[in-house]
């Protein structure tokens, strides 16, 4: 049992040690300006809130934030609720073509980004829709929008129909079935792939870059990316943004973990 | 309403919107990559096949796929060997099992962008970490052509392996352990238990998470263009890169979508070929 | 659980506040009084002189507001923020500031006013004609010059002096005098000589200076890449051989101006290559090298002349699309003016693009460097004018990186560069 014990805390440390990168980065967000380069001492010599300061009040994170947030939001609703309909369509109705479409939705998750941007960079330019978050919302929900329906198809499907049958005879029509039955039991699953997509949208980084210009719409990691420094990188505000850039997937991954790993692991087991 | 009818007006939206911005912008590329096209200077002009015959002979393309490959094999190759070891370490982990992967999925639910900078900082000469634990040597690591592309390669390991680790553990936990034991009774352990037990079962999912990770670093963009921009003198370039630096700094949508289209047949390849040799295992399993 | 209708009802005004917000960034300039948007980059120096200037501007024009914005820091973002705005049809500003290579391009896509009806030919010939030149197609003028640059070697005038050396005149000679001072000064933490080799235009002003320093050509009359193949290979051998020799450290091939400005300015380096307003900074009273730096024009290779250094600058130009087109190029011509590029002359480290003024006497009384640097911008040229200069810019860079690293030879950039280039005007000019 003790040898258990200890090697239970030996792979924990093991793998604290594999997210130091990260406690690293956390650390550099705190550490003084004069202690950063270069690089004498591991630990600080004192902790600051200065370069989280800059960033809230200086830089353009802020707002960088807002936009990010609301157009993950905004894409995961669109890519979980359109894909919610089309997986009931695709796992319960007749659908003529159905394989067809199916293997279209796997073959579409293997889109590479970099060929589809120069098409959606013209798109949203003759639509008049550059630098707006609308671009951004239809690019990520429809990027992810194959993904979210074959994770909610294959959910679906582990619903016993027994269950839609019993609504069936007791009067309710498909669509009843459907709001009553159906979605109560496959939220979970939802909730994974709504997880999914919302992580998608805010770590996007292609799409954002080339379909933004501005502060109006650039999200968090086009900011990131293009930090600011006028003559010498600023390493510790970077960091401290980098940290508020990691907020909501840290939120998610302790917060969430079960859902997470439920979507991760369906996406890949249900091949 | 019918079934049928039903189920096409539930389809209806969500096809529109892949149709729209899916299925349309995927041909349109090929449409693209045929054309002179300029849009700054109003330059729209068919090139038919001008494009691919000189990428056939553009050394920076060659050079691109050649980092893209090696980029991709190394990663792969590591993510596969380290996720799985890293799964059997866990497999016996009974206390903190939510602490030991909120810790791993850390690094793979960050956004690629704060990966790279964060590593760019652990790679500094002066004030990174990797130097300073090495010695205090000043190591230019991405400075380096010849050291760029490995710090650029354990960078996207450390990202990606999480999620090889994940798979495999899943798989492990499904083995029954009686099978162990049995094993042990029949006096097979350690190394002899792996390979008559562990492996044939964590195989196909290995296989799996090799497809996942292939398609996903050949597709790879953000990491190298944050850490590396491509750099130095295309060390790190791949083909990604090469396909935005044409799109938007040279602002040669026509070519740019010639060398994209390159980059969706490799994937397309690939994907086509992983599903095959899955299939026929499948088959024979 | 109300799943569906209830996100039915949140997207519709969701989308709609989506649109109204992330749509409309820049609002119109209502009725009167009237306000023209000036955008530029950050005026570093001792003092900022716009304000004062527009103060004057609008004292002259009752009932016209001028809104100063600054653009980003990097020089590449500017740019991508002007094509972004410019392209998409209503751009929120009046009149701009441009880096000089970029005036071409912006002409023939037909992003800015053609200034030609409305500025007399005297005023052209009062600048430099290498500032000029650049603002000029089809014998139209569309912008004009602001500020100008000329690329410099700085040297430190204390270490030669004590070897004996006026300031070399062949690169050859500049190299031997580093040898000796090195090996004279025993200073393994003295540097020989800094340049810009990071990959990014800076680098390319670098390499193009290397070129012409050897008689060398870009492009030839027609725009045909690399026609003196041989004097070009020689050039980049020279640059790479600055590196392999030590004469430059290895950390020049990612280094732009500050990063080289700043070790010759603690007085760790004999030589540096770069742009006038260096000077400035070197003299200021806190400077560990003040009144031991003197300026120079840069060396020839074997074939090319003295001082054949890139000029730089930046232009004012007027948005194509601007509604109150007399007042702006108003704008523009009253900042170009001479008594205004005096007033930015005095306050911070700019030069101006009149040449009148660097033979000013109260000019020269406060900073008498102004004549030098007169003969210097006279000689001076700017890189090639063309409207394609920043894709032909951004498909070498690469190839030259590679040949200061080391990864590639002289040949090999230049054939594929020039293939490179090749296809990229096949695109351009049917």
């Amino acid at each position: 049992m003790r040898a258990g014990r200890a090697r239970d805390g030996l792979v924990l440390l093991a793998l604290a040690v594999y997210a130091a990168p990260f406690f690293w980065l956390a650390m550099t967000s705190l550490r003084p300006d004069t202690e950063l380069l270069p690089l004498t001492h591991l630990w600080p010599s004192r902790l600051t809130l200065a370069h989280y300061d800059v960033v809230f009040r200086q830089s353009l994170m802020p707002r960088a934030l807002v936009n990010s947030l609301g157009i993950a939001l905004l894409s995961t609703l669109l890519a979980v609720g359109l894909g919610a309909l089309a997986a009931y369509a695709l796992a319960r109705l007749p659908v003529r073509g159905r394989s067809v479409i199916l293997l279209g939705m796997i073959a579409a998750t293997a889109f590479p980004q970099i060929a589809t941007v120069s098409p959606l960079y013209l798109l949203m330019r003759a639509l008049g829709l550059r630098d707006t978050w609308l671009a951004l919302i239809l690019a990520n929900g429809s990027f992810t929008l194959p993904l979210v329906i074959w994770l909610l198809a294959g959910f679906i499907r582990e619903i016993p129909r027994a269950l839609e049958e019993a609504a069936v005879v007791d009067g309710a029509g498909r669509l009843a079935t459907l709001r009553w039955v159906v979605l109560p039991l496959v939220a979970p699953g939802m909730a994974s792939a709504a997880l999914l997509a919302f992580l998608f949208s805010w770590n996007e980084f292609l799409f954002a870059y080339s379909l933004t210009a501005t502060e109006a719409s650039r999200t968090v990691p086009v900011a990131l990316a293009l930090f600011p420094g006028v003559f010498e990188v600023p390493w510790g505000d970077i960091a401290a943004a980098s940290l508020l850039a990691s907020l909501p997937p840290i939120l998610i991954v302790v917060g969430f973990q079960r859902y997470l790993v439920r979507g991760l692991l369906a996406g890949a087991l249900r091949e | 309403m019918t079934d049928r009818r039903l189920a096409w007006i539930l389809l209806a939206p969500a096809l529109a919107v892949l149709g729209g911005l899916t299925v349309y912008p995927a041909l349109w590329v090929l449409w693209l990559s045929l054309q002179y096209r300029v849009p700054v200077f109003s330059i729209s002009r068919w090139a038919g096949l001008e494009h691919y015959a000189f990428l056939a002979v553009d050394t920076r393309f060659w050079n691109a796929a050649w980092v893209t490959g090696v980029f991709t094999a190394c990663s792969v190759a590591l993510e596969c060997a380290l996720g799985l070891a890293l799964a059997l370490g866990l497999r016996g982990q009974h206390r903190g099992r939510r602490m030991a992967l909120a810790l791993l999925l850390l690094a793979w639910a960050l956004p690629s962008v704060v990966t790279a900078k964060m590593f760019e900082w652990l790679y500094h000469p002066a004030g990174g970490l990797v130097n300073f634990l090495a010695g205090g040597r000043t190591i230019n690591w991405l400075g380096d052509p010849d050291l760029a592309l490995p710090a650029l390669i354990a960078a996207d390991v450390w990202r990606a392996t999480p999620f090889v680790t994940l798979l495999c553990f899943a798989r492990l936990l499904t083995i029954p352990a009686d099978l162990y034991e049995a094993a042990q009774v029949d006096g097979a352990a350690g190394l002899q238990a792996f390979t008559r037990i562990t492996w044939p079962l964590v195989r196909p999912i290995l296989l799996v998470a090799l497809l996942f990770r292939t398609l996903d670093a050949l597709r790879a963009f953000d990491i190298m263009f944050v850490l590396t921009g491509g750099g130095p003198a295309g060390a790190t370039e791949t083909l990604t890169v090469y396909a935005y630096r044409t799109l938007f700094q040279t602002l040669q949508i026509g070519f740019g979508s010639a060398i994209g289209v390159v980059v969706f047949a490799f994937v397309m390849v690939v994907a086509v070929a992983y599903l095959w040799v899955i299939n026929r295992q499948d088959q024979t399993a | 659980m109300a799943r569906r209708p209830a996100r039915a009802v949140l997207l519709v005004p969701l989308l709609l506040l989506m649109l109204i917000v992330g749509g409309c960034g820049e609002r119109a300039g209502s009725g009167a009084p009237v306000t023209l948007v000036f955008k530029h980059a950050k005026i570093l120096g001792p003092a900022d002189p716009l304000p004062d200037l527009l103060q004057r501007f609008e004292a002259r024009h009752p009932g016209v507001r001028v809104q100063s914005e600054a653009l980003t820091w990097s020089s590449d973002e500017q740019h991508q923020f002007y094509v972004i705005n410019l392209e998409g049809g209503s751009p929120p500003f009046d009149v701009m500031m441009l880096d000089v290579i970029w005036v071409p391009e912006f002409a023939r896509a037909g992003w800015i006013l053609d200034l030609t009806p409305f500025v007399p030919a005297a005023e052209r010939d009062a600048h430099f004609p290498a500032a000029i030149e650049p603002a000029v197609q089809s014998g139209r003028l569309w912008a004009l010059p602001w500020i100008m640059n000329v690329g410099l070697l700085y040297y430190r005038r204390d270490l030669l002096a004590k070897y004996g050396f006026t300031p070399p005149e062949t690169y050859e000679a500049l190299a031997a005098q580093v040898r000796r001072i090195r090996s004279g000064e025993g200073d393994p933490r003295l540097d020989g000589y800094l340049w810009q080799g990071k990959q990014y235009e800076g680098g390319m002003v670098n390499v193009l200076e290397a070129l012409w320093a050897n008689g060398a050509r870009l492009l030839d009359d027609v725009g045909r890449p690399f026609p003196d193949r041989e004097r070009a290979r020689e050039s980049l051998a020279f640059l790479r051989g600055l590196i392999e020799s030590g004469v430059s450290p290895a950390w020049v091939t990612a280094a732009d101006e500050e990063l080289t400005r700043r070790p010759f300015g603690d007085g760790r380096a004999i030589f540096l290559r770069n742009w006038p307003y260096a000077l400035d900074l070197f003299e200021l009273p806190d400077s560990r090298v003040r009144g031991k730096v003197g300026v120079a024009p840069l060396p020839r290779l074997r074939h090319g002349p003295v001082g054949a250094a890139s000029t730089g600058g930046a232009h004012l130009a007027v948005s194509a699309r601007t509604r109150h087109q007399a007042l702006a190029v108003d704008l523009a011509r009253f900042l170009t003016s001479e008594a205004a590029q005096r007033a930015m002359t005095e306050g911070a480290a700019l030069r101006p693009s009149r040449p009148s003024l660097y033979q000013d006497a109260a000019l020269v009384a406060r900073d008498p460097s102004l004549p030098a640097l007169l003969g210097l911008m006279e000689k001076g040229h700017p890189r090639p004018i063309t409207p394609y200069y920043l894709m032909l810019s951004t498909t070498l860079q690469p190839e030259f990186s590679a040949v200061l690293v080391g990864r590639k030879s002289p040949d090999g950039a230049i054939r594929d560069g020039a293939a490179q280039v090749e296809h990229l005007l096949r695109a351009i000019t049917p």
